[in-house]
């Protein structure tokens, strides 16, 4: 190389330098939400994340559509899945006259964001749309729906069995205009860059970077929406959302009270509901985890509490053996089952337990009748370090009685796999949670679900099998009356509680951290009226119950 | 001639193989693309049966026996077509990767490049000037920047020029606001939000250059035919640089060859660091998603630019060193 070429190369490096800072004047920094000088009201949400930067897809039936879709789009009922409550929305309300047939009665003055109004035939569009295309029914409608027909402004929805609790998953379907949808070659591809829906707000202007929603100023309940503008960043990093004055965002963050709450003491807030339960799920289709004794003994060999610390950092419950969410189903709760259905720690039952299964402790180990160390295999995800961390210290828990535990850490994708085909030993996995005792009880135990190890099920991953709960099951499905139903969803914890199906170890928990800054009246846990979580339907509730903060 | 078509020979014969070792290693994986799309979704709460249905019927599994789909996978690869991505369904693979590669291309393709020549030129001057501080300062510094590894480096810069000093901006290739065009304003701010991702790179890979030139430089300054040049008072740099450095560059410019190829790859570590929309970003969610088609397409994009990037530095070695095109 010679003198020339050394300077040429001076000289690049020079021009880049140049080019770099000039560019420090240009970045334009989002910052919190707030009152702008024109009056209008502006929120900064951590509600959707870029991977690393947003495609532009708003089908709201799309797997990988953006988490806001849902608050352009609405549904007939909005279901808070933390304690079952309904509340109607595009319907006003809805009857079952029997058991195979509901009826929605739909809100009158309804208009779609371009000025069309909002009609029965809308809705039965949606319902065929959905049945056509299975690859868009994320809620499984189409196995509960025969047929679709409009009466005025009735919809009045014939089910393909006698069907109590399908009513409720249908009530959920979000719907979306005829006139639009009804060109679109490909409902499954299609991307819906531009949509019209009924709700609170409009997309407004889109970056791959950031977006806003714009609010909707014809909405038919406009005058309960506070916040004129939501603007949402692709990247939503912990050090962002604390540094840049987010007013709803939905993070774990470990230690929230010095990161989050410090950072603003005085607006900060956070709110870490349980959801649904953590649970060892045992193989029932293999020794020794079909043994009732030994799913007690280990039942009783935990300290939930302890477990749920380790990996929750403190900030949620150990669940209650019923599979229900506590507190907010309490009203649910079969009040004779002891200590709100928590089994407690108890080793000198757990040993009891054991020995009625064929384990002593010898020497300090756990042996069965030959001699043998009874060890236990857990299959957990890898990477899920919260999931992990519980596991250990139930290894730690069974070892002090002698018991070996092997945790297994596939993949996650490898752990989906052993855990729906039913090749693993025990998995810790979630059951419950979407608040409907019909569908959470059979997913957790339900012949519905039940697979031979080896075909991929979808629920009932542990392959348990209960005459008795499917006849619960069964009378449930087909029960309209609101006493008797409670009363099978009693047996049904009871069935959970005796039977263990599953281990309850702790609540998972959902990550809600609210500023008050410019707008007050987020759900909290004096009044649960919405889970905290930012993507399907109950954000239109927390949407609709803000004032802006005087 | 005939050395370049030998080389052009193994070339195919390489490409084929790694084309095929691309089909079958991401089906080795374990569990399916609606496995990975559940586990995904699962991280925020349980997934209903409903929801894993629909998925199963949206991504399906790939058509056919393993043989049917390896030549319609090769029909794809003559024709450029990977079809659908799983993850980010239903974008077209090809828009994907589009969409990603110019910033990797620009951000890390120019620091590899600016880090392989400083780095080059420093390695000549610390071992023409062995022993003295010219030597001592760049080589101490260059093995130990380069001792820490790229995420620990990228996110110790995050934290202090990103977060506490609030220089740059700490994730994302552009502002929130800004619409990707050829204006001097966007690109003012790419290169603003390109700064801590970029000195990451050169901050680690600096040190591999500057340490590999001064060492083999300092072989070849031993050899006779330096001696005899500076016996023969030719001027030290002509010495320097076109005597020793030429010979001494070989082995640097192999791992230029190599390093160029893995341009495309992206920067796995850093780009996740720093949300930077490169295919280092893009790799890892194709990865993590079972995402079958993306994969295959990054994949080949990187072993064919290693592989010619590889024939390309062979060729040039036959110019530089006349003995290699025996």
């Amino acid at each position: 190389m010679t003198r020339s070429r050394w300077t040429q190369a001076a000289t690049a490096l020079a021009t880049a330098a140049v080019l770099v800072t000039a560019g420090c004047a240009a970045p334009v920094q989002t910052s919190g939400g707030g009152n702008a000088a024109d009056g209008t009201t502006s929120m900064l949400i951590g509600a959707d994340n870029g991977s690393p930067t947003f495609e532009r897809n708003f089908n709201p039936y799309s797997s990988n559509k953006r988490n806001t879709a849902s608050y352009i789009y609405e549904p007939l009922v909005i279901v808070n899945e933390m304690s079952g409550d309904e509340t109607p929305w595009l319907a006003e309300s809805y009857e079952q006259p029997d058991a195979s047939t509901v009826v929605f009665h739909l809100r009158d003055g309804v208009t779609w964001s371009d000025g069309e109004d909002f009609t029965a035939d809308d809705v039965v569009f949606t319902f065929d749309l959905l049945l056509q295309h299975p690859q868009l029914d994320l809620r499984g409608v189409g196995e509960h729906i025969a047929s679709v027909e409009a009466d005025g402004s009735d919809v009045i929805v014939h089910l393909s069995s006698e069907d109590v609790p399908g009513a409720v998953i249908i009530a959920q379907t979000m719907i979306v205009p005829e006139h639009l949808w009804a060109d679109v070659d490909d409902p499954v591809t299609f991307t819906n860059e531009d949509p019209v829906g009924t709700g609170p707000y409009t997309l407004g202007e889109f970056t791959p970077n950031q977006y806003t929603l714009v609010k909707n100023e014809t909405y038919w309940q406009a005058d309960k929406v506070a916040a004129d503008r939501l603007v949402q960043p692709a990247a939503n990093s912990e050090l962002d959302i604390v540094n840049k004055g987010y007013d709803w965002a939905y993070a774990f963050m470990s230690d929230v009270e010095d990161t989050w709450v410090t950072a603003d003491p005085e607006h900060n807030t956070y709110w870490y509901p349980a959801g649904a339960t953590i649970a060892l799920i045992p193989n029932m289709t293999k020794a020794p985890y079909d043994n009732l004794d030994f799913r007690k003994g280990i039942a009783a060999a935990l300290d939930k509490q302890a477990i749920a610390d380790k990996a929750e950092q403190g900030y949620v419950d150990q669940a209650s053996q019923s599979g229900l969410m506590l507190p907010a189903q309490e009203k649910l709760l079969d009040p004779d089952l002891p200590n709100q259905g928590v089994v407690e720690q108890d080793a000198d039952a757990a040993l009891a337990h054991f020995a009625a299964a064929g384990y002593t402790q010898s020497g300090g180990k756990m042996v069965d009748a030959n001699g043998q160390q009874l060890t236990i295999r857990i299959t957990t995800p890898n990477g899920w370090s919260d999931w992990l961390q519980g596991v250990q210290q139930v290894k730690t828990q069974l070892g002090a009685l002698g018991i070996e535990v092997e945790v297994v850490q596939p993949q996650p994708a490898a752990y989906q796999r052993e855990m729906r085909s039913g090749e693993f030993d025990m998995v810790m996995g979630t059951v419950g949670g979407t608040g409907q005792p019909y569908q959470d009880f059979s997913g957790m135990m339900g012949a519905r679900f039940y697979q031979d190890v080896g075909t991929t099920a979808s629920g009932n991953f542990g392959r348990f099998r209960s005459p008795e709960a499917d006849a619960l099951l069964d009378e449930l499905k087909v029960t309209v009356d609101d006493a008797r139903q409670a009363e099978i969803a009693q047996e049904l914890q009871t069935i959970a509680y005796e039977q263990l199906p599953m281990i309850s170890l702790f609540y998972g928990g959902s990550w809600g951290l609210f500023s008050t800054k410019s707008f007050t009246g987020w759900p909290s846990a004096d009044d649960p009226y919405a889970s905290p979580k930012t993507w399907d339907q109950t954000p239109l509730l927390i949407l609709t119950s803000l004032e802006p903060a005087s | 001639m005939r050395y370049a078509l030998r080389k052009l020979g193994l070339l195919l014969l390489t490409l084929w193989a790694a084309v095929t070792l691309n089909f079958v290693l991401p089906r080795l994986m374990p569990g399916s693309p609606a496995d990975a799309a559940i586990a995904r979704l699962s991280q925020n709460g349980p997934v209903s049966p409903a929801v894993q249905r629909a998925i199963e019927v949206q991504l399906g599994l790939p058509d056919g026996n393993l043989w049917d789909q390896y030549v319609s996978y090769l029909h794809n690869v003559l024709t450029l077509d990977f079809g659908v991505s799983y993850t980010f369904f239903p974008q077209q693979v090809s828009e994907l990767v589009a969409a990603a590669l110019p910033w990797t291309l620009v951000m890390v393709g120019l620091v590899t490049v600016v880090a392989f020549v400083l780095g080059t030129l420093i390695g000549v001057g610390a071992a023409w000037r062995r022993g003295t501080w010219m030597d001592s300062v760049p080589t101490m510094t260059g093995s130990f920047l380069s001792a820490f590894p790229y995420f620990w480096t990228a996110l110790l810069i995050l934290f202090f020029a990103g977060y506490v000093a609030g220089w740059f901006p700490t994730s994302g290739a552009y502002s929130a606001t800004a619409v990707p065009t050829f204006s001097a304003e966007f690109v003012g701010d790419a290169l603003y939000h390109a700064a801590l991702p970029a000195l990451t790179i050169l901050l680690t890979s600096l040190g591999g250059w500057i340490l590999g030139m001064r060492n083999t430089m300092i072989t070849t300054l031993g050899e006779d035919y330096v001696t005899f040049a500076e016996a023969n008072g030719l001027r030290g740099r002509t010495v320097a640089l076109r005597y020793a450095a030429r010979n001494a560059i070989l082995p640097n410019l192999t791992g230029f060859g190599m390093a160029l190829g893995g341009v495309v790859g992206g920067s796995l570590l850093v780009e996740q660091v720093f949300n930077y929309p490169g295919v280092g970003y893009l790799l890892f969610n194709a990865v993590t998603n079972q995402d079958f088609p993306l994969m295959q397409a990054l994949f080949l994009m990187i072993t064919v630019s290693v592989l010619v990037a590889n024939f390309l530095v062979e060729i040039l070695y036959g110019v530089l060193d006349p003995r290699t095109r025996r």
